[in-house]
């Protein structure tokens, strides 16, 4: 099972410094992010990291609130289209995801979805029955 | 000129002698309530023993506590058969404020109203439309009745849906209007959006302010953007509602009635009375109010007693503006919170901490209160319908509590000041726009 890194983060200036510092602290590798903001001063930031657990434990240690959300990573072509071929795919096995984002594995060839959703499990199955391929964690946070 | 010539001009000594007829009468009613029943045994106080006004100043006070303590009936003379109505304070944590009238009292109360809005210049002729919540809250019934009593032609629109007032105005030829000061610059804002301004477009004259302390400035610029005399009035529930004190068309200092009200301005730190001209806190007892009376009631308003007569003729004397509060409550939208209230929702949601700021903003030229509140780290599963859900459940809560809505900040736990003991948790930065 493959986990992103969710962290509440107010829009505040260097607050966000604030969170890549502890990382760099403890030699932790961003490899892909989203931050989510809302309308009412505060949003979420999500990353994907070569190490969650460890990111994790050095974000709460530091007083952060954080959390490690299940995600479902899925593979696509880095090549034109390459992304609304799998959207298609995706929106027939009736899946909808909140929030998604995305990291190229091998330049021209290999690309990774990772999508946010509501009932992991129950989205996993759906994505199953359509023959999406899900990818394991270690395709996802890459090799250390 | 006066709605009751023979009470508003009377002399300094058959006011004072109308006050000690009236304080007798009071001690009469009080004496068969509880709490105050128990009082005069104490003090050795039998109604009719007043011969000087000066007496009263053997009563201890009376305070909002003493009111919460003895919910519902502690204050109570009359048995409930007699009673019309009840105004209370909103709220779910601890006890309200309740004030029961009998049909003398909302009659009396109504006669004050008019009186007011008589002395500010309004007549029978005008088309009155009251801007203000109706229900447990005194604005819209106090304002009701006293515009029926006066004559005018009410109309009780009650608050909000700026669009929907303007069109009220302009069907009925709106002469008058009431409102908090601070929802008068949001509804010229909407005559702008329309197109429309109040001088060419309304027959709109004057606005009646008050439920909300501000400044000459914010009065002047009311005055100036809808091309209207503005006249401040002054109450609390405690002591009916509004019609306790207005401003005559001197506007300078709002005539408190004190044929129905004995006044008194006390330090706040020895509680002893203050001299005319000296600011002190408001310390009030009702004259002519029968299902519960109260005597020395300490409003925590700020004001002084203006020295000197007035132009109009009128011998009651004049409050300034309130210039404050000797306790922690605060006025925002019209509503009276305190910071306890707030606090006391907090608690029941789990997801929060203790921990939380009030910071009283204007934002685009509307007074919010934004509340701060931590979100607990061990709640925080990084899902942000869930915290759009909290935020959605805390405002409706903290709305139900107050009456005002509040724009609810979540914070990371450990970014408000840490707070202990006499914490400050409201920070008033409102730009004194209205
Ligand atoms: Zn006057």
């Amino acid at each position: 099972m493959a986990y992103e890194v969710s962290i509440f983060l107010e829009n505040k200036i260097g607050h966000f410094e604030r969170i890549t510092h502890i990382l760099k602290e403890n030699n932790i590798n961003i490899r892909s992010m989203a931050l989510n903001n809302t309308s009412n001063g505060w949003g979420i930031l999500d990353l994907l990291v070569n190490s969650p657990e460890k990111a994790y434990n050095a974000l709460a240690d530091k007083g952060v609130s954080v959390a490690l959300r299940e995600i479902i990573a899925l593979e696509m072509k880095d090549v034109t289209g390459g992304l609304d071929d799998l959207l298609l795919k995706v929106s027939k096995a009736n899946v909808n995801f909140d929030n998604a984002y995305g990291r190229i594995i091998q330049e021209n060839k290999a690309a990774i979805l990772v999508i946010d959703v509501q009932d992991v499990e129950d989205s996993k199955k759906k994505l199953q029955e359509a023959g999406i391929q899900m990818l394991d964690d270690k395709n996802v946070y890459g090799i250390e | 000129m006066y709605w009751e010539k023979n009470y508003e001009t009377l002399s300094k000594n058959e006011l004072t002698d109308l006050q000690i007829d009236r304080f007798n009468t009071t001690l009469k009613y009080a004496a068969q309530s509880s709490f105050y029943g128990n009082l005069l045994q104490k003090l050795g106080i039998s109604p009719g023993d007043i011969s000087d006004i000066r007496q009263i100043q053997d009563f201890p006070f009376t305070t909002k506590q003493d009111l919460r303590n003895n919910f519902p009936y502690g204050f109570l003379t009359l048995p409930k058969k007699e009673l019309i109505r009840l105004h209370s304070s909103s709220g779910t944590t601890g006890n309200p404020t309740v004030i029961f009238h009998n049909r003398h009292d909302i009659d009396s109360w109504a006669n004050l109203m008019a009186r007011s809005l008589y002395c500010a210049g309004i007549r029978e002729t005008d088309v009155f439309q009251n801007i203000c919540g109706y229900g447990l809250f005194t604005g819209g019934l106090g304002f009701q009745y006293g515009i029926e009593k006066l004559g005018a032609l009410s109309i009780p629109a009650g608050a909000g849906n700026s669009l929907r007032q303007i069109k009220l105005m302009q069907d009925y030829g709106t002469t008058v209007a009431h409102a908090i000061p601070s929802y008068l610059g949001r509804l010229h804002e909407v005559f702008e959006m329309h197109g429309l301004t109040p001088q060419k477009d309304t027959l709109l004259r004057t606005l009646v302010i008050g439920a909300e302390p501000h400044t000459e400035e914010q009065r002047k610029r009311i005055e100036d953007l809808f091309g209207v005399k503005a006249y401040n009035s002054f109450g609390l529930s405690e002591m009916n509602g509004p019609g306790v004190a207005f401003e005559c068309i001197y506007q300078n200092g709002l005539h408190i009635w004190e044929d129905a009200y004995y006044v008194e301005i006390v330090d706040p730190d020895t509680l002893q009375p203050l001299p005319d001209g000296e600011y002190g806190e408001l310390v009030m007892t009702t004259l002519n109010r029968q299902a519960m009376p109260l005597i020395r009631y300490r409003t925590r308003d700020i004001t002084r007693i203006i020295p000197g007569k007035c132009k109009c003729g009128r011998t009651h004397r004049r409050i300034d503006r309130i210039t404050g509060r000797t306790d922690d409550m605060f006025i925002i939208k019209g509503c009276n919170i305190f910071p306890m209230q707030i606090e006391g929702i907090l608690l029941k949601i789990p997801e929060v901490g203790s921990n939380y700021l009030i910071n009283l903003e204007t934002i685009n030229d509307v007074d919010e209160m934004v509340v701060s509140v931590e979100v607990k780290k061990e709640w925080f599963k990084g899902d942000i319908h869930k915290l759009d859900l909290l935020t959605k459940q805390i405002t409706s809560m903290i709305r139900d509590e107050v009456l005002a809505k509040p724009i609810v900040k979540l914070v990371e736990m450990g970014s408000l000041p840490q707070q202990e003991g006499k914490a400050v948790r409201v920070l008033d930065n409102r730009k004194n726009g209205i």
